[in-house]
């Protein structure tokens, strides 16, 4: 158990090294990197690491007889988790973001001391010291209380009521829902029912399991699998229509949403927000087909009232390409990032 | 020996009148439809060929055509008269409080029917006058909320005929005899109650007990069955069945009921007003706890509160997945509204609704701990909650993770687009399901250790049970967590069905520990009783958190339902074209909700306060009666 509860004080004190190397720049922010495809895991395990390291680090110093008091453990472990929060996951989690987990881990820090009775009273010691003033460095910091935290509220409140000249937060839809049926070159596509007309087996019938089948995954990317080369001029039917949407996918819209179909196209930066990132498993991965032909149909002017504030200049395709090409870009970007169209049944 | 037989007699008199009573309205409606029938009928062959068919909406069936279009209103005093303000808010206020108590007074009932039976059939005589005095308790505290009840429905009706009466009065052409069937559930409802309550006393013992219980089986399925007749309504509002495109009615009154969401709608209600109803008594005890002034007193609210929160509780953990059965049937009915519901408009809503979700299950895992401070031998267990907190912080913060986030432009840039590349992660459904799940479990932990807080297992194979115990929760994350980010690797359709292995894992954790955990402690060493009375104040503030998490979340997802319609008073059959076809913004709804919870909160402590008083009229004999003061023995959870 001494052996276990060392090595898990040997990784709190290397974690908290670390970051704080990378938080005043002595450690390059890249020392350990944020795998691509694992982000989000590798984030919950890091601090899951340093919670045992911690752990470990909090016997060692119990048995040194040099314990932190558990005030200063709940204060320092809320700290650490919003250092964590802002220098080490990268890109920059929004503040609205941060304050949610700010309060979340306020809350359980809260819940952790209190949990019994005399965790409680440990925690709560050095504010009733600070308050009963019985010495005279209590009684100071009593005083310095009195005065700092009227300004410190007072500087918040200044700081939030303060006109700002920013550009004011928007709360935007970003996936509004479809209407039931959409009208393209005359014709009425009901997007629950529709389907793709090019999503085919050899046999040139509507097949997504077919389509699936082309698709191998690897971690969380997604590669085709060797005897599925749409780029083979000798491929036919399914393959070749995904070749023909990459053709005009490549000559219409990779100059915005880029050629790893990313978002980050040459022009993508001139637009605010920027074009929607498809390898994202929250864009047309959640959609039906169906509702990708709807919006690339009608572009960033056909968006319902519930896309206020209708924050695209995606133009409406309809007006350049065929209703045939719309389905092939589509089936393109399906493929190209391996995601498979939501379906209902 | 005559008086016991007339008693008898009485009592079974008493039982029938009620099955009288549950029957009446079905009695009583029947002629009513045959005659509608018949006169179709004829009318068809007085008609001849002139008869009009209309297509069922959802059902897809042709019917004959019996029932007036949807009116086509238009903004003015005729369809929508109106005073100097928001008609909707009115009706949103009435709507809500009405709803609040209904829920309640719908719970309560059933929440005396189970602590009535373990009063029943429980052997320690004490324990079993404990239980009977609590579920009268219950039944006291309800019965003025019932009137209440009825005074806001009236109100609601009120409400609806003077503000909207052009919706009312085609709602109320579709839904004619149910809401006649409806009217006489709710007569059956009072007078069921009131021999319920006002035979408490007369057959406490007994045969005449079973038929006092029996008589409480009644008052709910009365009472459920009410609350699905109102739910036929709002289902209809939003997924419109036995109606033609006009929205004419075509006859068959089961298609008007059972549309696409009504059985959802009414899994969701029952398990919602448990969990509410468990929170609302469960912050009475707190309050009464909090202001008590004698040990006495405090064992008994201490005990009473912790009944109520583990009932609720109990209701509540499957809550979230008969909410996933909603949305899935929202989906599969209209995508749109599924969309709207969490991806588009409302997403930031459930965003909220998440938070009270986790606030609801961090209280009750806190509470529990809190309780394991008044048993000896519980401290084994205090050194390892960190790690729970951890699991449940984790769980937490996935849970309430935006996809879309807000945030001012200059960080979107930083950002470098819309989603995160980490946390973006975390705002889709697998995720999701992974963290409530988490989330679930730890609970279920939580009520495992308390539940063996003060106990040494004396069986032989008891370390042979610890083991296989903790490797069952371990597997039982790990396939949680595995199932969660599998979900990423898979098809839309296929994802959504991995909610099924997460739910029966947690569900597995529930009903396999919490009976692997009973035959461990059979016969168990007792290490100090549970000494009630004696818990933090902390804990029966966590209580009152848990219970007005339940308000503000029910007042929150009524909000929700009801505004997916967007500008339809009947989905795609009825447009709403008065000037607030609109939805409201985020911050007002949520002050509108606050208001509500406030008016609500502030209405019931009047109800408690009524409620005290008849408790000080109580005969002398009666307070004899009270049980609690002593403290009692771990037995009673």
């Amino acid at each position: 158990m001494k052996a276990l509860m060392s090595l898990g004080a040997l990784v709190g004190v290397l974690g908290l090294l670390l970051l704080g190397g990378m938080i005043f720049d002595v450690v390059p922010s890249n020392t350990v990197r944020l795998i691509e495809g694992y982000m989000p895991m590798q984030m919950l395990f890091e601090v899951g690491c340093y919670v045992l390291g911690f752990a470990g680090l909090s016997y060692m110093l119990n048995a040194m007889g040099m314990a932190l008091p558990r005030f200063w453990q709940g204060i320092g472990f809320w700290v650490f988790l919003m250092m964590y929060l802002k220098f080490r996951v990268y890109p920059p989690i929004p503040f609205s973001v941060r304050a949610m987990y700010g309060t979340v881990g306020l809350v359980t820090v809260f819940m952790w001391v209190s949990a019994n009775e005399e965790d409680w009273k440990k925690f709560k010691q050095p504010i009733l010291n600070v308050l009963d003033a019985q010495t005279g460095m209590n009684r100071l910091l009593r005083y310095m209380y009195l005065v700092l935290l009227p300004i410190l509220i007072g500087g918040f409140s200044f700081n939030a009521m303060m006109p700002k000249s920013e550009e004011p937060i928007e709360l935007r839809t970003v996936h509004p829902a479809p209407p039931a049926s959409t009208k393209v070159h005359g014709k009425t596509y009901t997007l629950q029912t529709s389907q793709s007309p090019y999503r085919v087996n050899p046999e040139g019938k509507y097949d997504q399991e077919y389509s699936n089948a082309n698709i191998v995954e690897q971690g969380m990317g997604r590669l085709m699998k060797p005897n599925a080369n749409p780029w083979d001029e000798k491929n036919q039917g399914y393959l070749k229509y995904v070749r023909e949407g990459g053709e005009i996918f490549f000559q219409n819209c990779h100059f915005c949403h880029g050629d790893n179909l990313n978002g980050r196209g040459l022009h993508a930066f001139a637009f605010n927000p920027i074009p929607a990132n498809f390898t994202d498993p929250g864009t047309i991965a959640q959609l039906q087909e169906t509702f990708i032909f709807w919006r690339v149909a009608k572009g960033g002017i056909g968006l319902p009232n519930e896309g206020f504030p209708w924050a695209s200049v995606m133009p409406p395709w309809e007006q350049h390409l065929t209703v045939d090409e719309i389905w092939k870009v589509i089936l393109f970007e399906y493929w190209h990032t391996g995601y498979y169209p939501r379906t209902w049944d | 020996m005559g008086r016991v037989i007339g008693k008898r007699l009485f009592s079974i008199m008493a039982l029938c009148a009620m099955v009288g009573l549950l029957l009446l309205p079905i009695v009583v409606a029947m002629p009513s439809l045959a005659i509608g029938e018949e006169a179709t009928a004829d009318g068809a062959k007085k008609e001849g060929d002139k008869v009009e068919k209309g297509r069922d909406v959802y059902y897809k069936t042709e019917g004959v055509v019996v029932g007036a279009p949807a009116p086509k209103t238009t903004d003015g005093p005729k369809d929508y008269p109106r005073y100097n303000f928001e008609s909707r808010v009115l009706l949103w206020f009435a709507n809500q409080q009405h709803l609040y108590y209904g829920s309640f007074v719908l719970a309560v009932p059933i929440f005396c029917m189970i602590i009535e039976f373990m009063g029943v059939v429980t052997k320690d005589k004490a324990l079993a006058k404990r239980y009977d005095q609590l579920a009268y308790d219950f039944i006291k505290i309800s019965l003025t909320a019932y009137s209440l009840t009825a005074v806001l429905g009236g109100i609601l009706i009120f409400t609806f005929l003077t503000l909207y009466p052009a919706f009312f009065s085609y709602l109320s052409s579709v839904f004619r005899p149910v809401m006649h069937i409806y009217a006489l559930m709710f007569v059956a409802e009072s007078g069921t109650l009131y021999i319920y309550y006002y035979g408490w006393d007369k057959m406490k013992e007994g045969f005449l007990k079973w038929i006092h219980l029996s008589m409480s089986v009644i008052l709910n399925i009365i009472g459920t069955l009410l609350m699905f007749l109102a739910n036929s309504w709002i289902g209809f509002m939003m997924s419109p069945a036995g109606v033609d495109e006009q929205g004419r009615y075509l006859g068959n009154i089961w298609h008007v009921i059972h549309t696409a969401l009504w059985n959802p709608l009414n899994l969701h209600r029952i398990l919602g007003n448990m969990a509410f109803g468990g929170g609302v008594v469960a912050a009475y005890a707190a309050y009464k706890f909090l202001a008590a002034k004698t040990d006495e007193d405090r064992a008994h609210y201490d005990w009473m509160g912790y009944i109520a929160m583990a009932l609720g509780v109990a209701f509540l953990i499957p809550l979230p997945f008969a909410g996933y059965w909603l949305m899935r049937e929202v989906y599969a009915y209209r995508q749109q509204m599924g969309i709207t519901l969490m991806g588009g408009l409302l997403a930031w809503l459930f965003i909220i609704q998440a938070t009270m979700i986790g606030i609801l299950f961090l209280s009750t895992n806190y509470y529990l701990w809190q309780a394991m401070g008044r048993m000896r031998g519980a401290e084994k267990y205090q050194r390892y909650i960190k790690y729970l907190v951890f699991l449940l912080a984790c769980g937490y913060m996935v849970f309430i993770t935006p996809h879309t986030m807000v945030m001012t432009p200059a960080e979107l840039k930083a950002m470098g687009g819309q989603q995160h590349p980490v946390l973006g992660n975390y705002g889709v459904m697998s995720a999701k399901n992974g963290g409530i799940n988490v989330i679930i479990t730890t609970t279920v932990l939580s009520f495992v250790w308390y539940m063996r807080g003060n106990k040494v297992s004396t069986v032989s194979w008891a370390k042979f049970g610890n083991i296989f115990m903790g490797v069952f929760f371990a597997c039982a994350y790990i396939n949680i967590i595995g199932l969660a980010i599998y979900g990423y690797y898979i098809p839309a359709n296929v994802r959504v069905g991995l909610s099924v292995p997460q739910v029966t894992t947690t569900l597995s954790c529930l009903f396999f520990m919490f009976a692997l955990n009973s035959m461990m402690m059979k016969g168990a060493k007792q290490m100090g009783p549970i000494e009630w009375g004696k818990i933090s104040a902390r804990s029966q503030y966590a209580l009152i958190m848990l219970a007005t998490a339940f308000t503000w979340m029910m007042g929150l997802m009524g909000y929700i339902r009801s505004s997916v319609r967007l500008f339809w008073h009947v989905n795609e059959i009825m447009r709403d074209n008065s000037p607030w076809a609109y939805t409201h913004t985020v911050g007002f709804a949520a002050n509108m909700i606050s208001a509500n919870v406030l008016f609500f909160w502030i209405s019931i402590l009047f109800v408690f306060w009524l409620g005290s008083l008849t408790a000080k009229k109580a005969p002398v004999e009666a307070k004899v009666a009270v049980p609690g003061s002593v403290p009692q023995p771990a037995g009673s959870h």
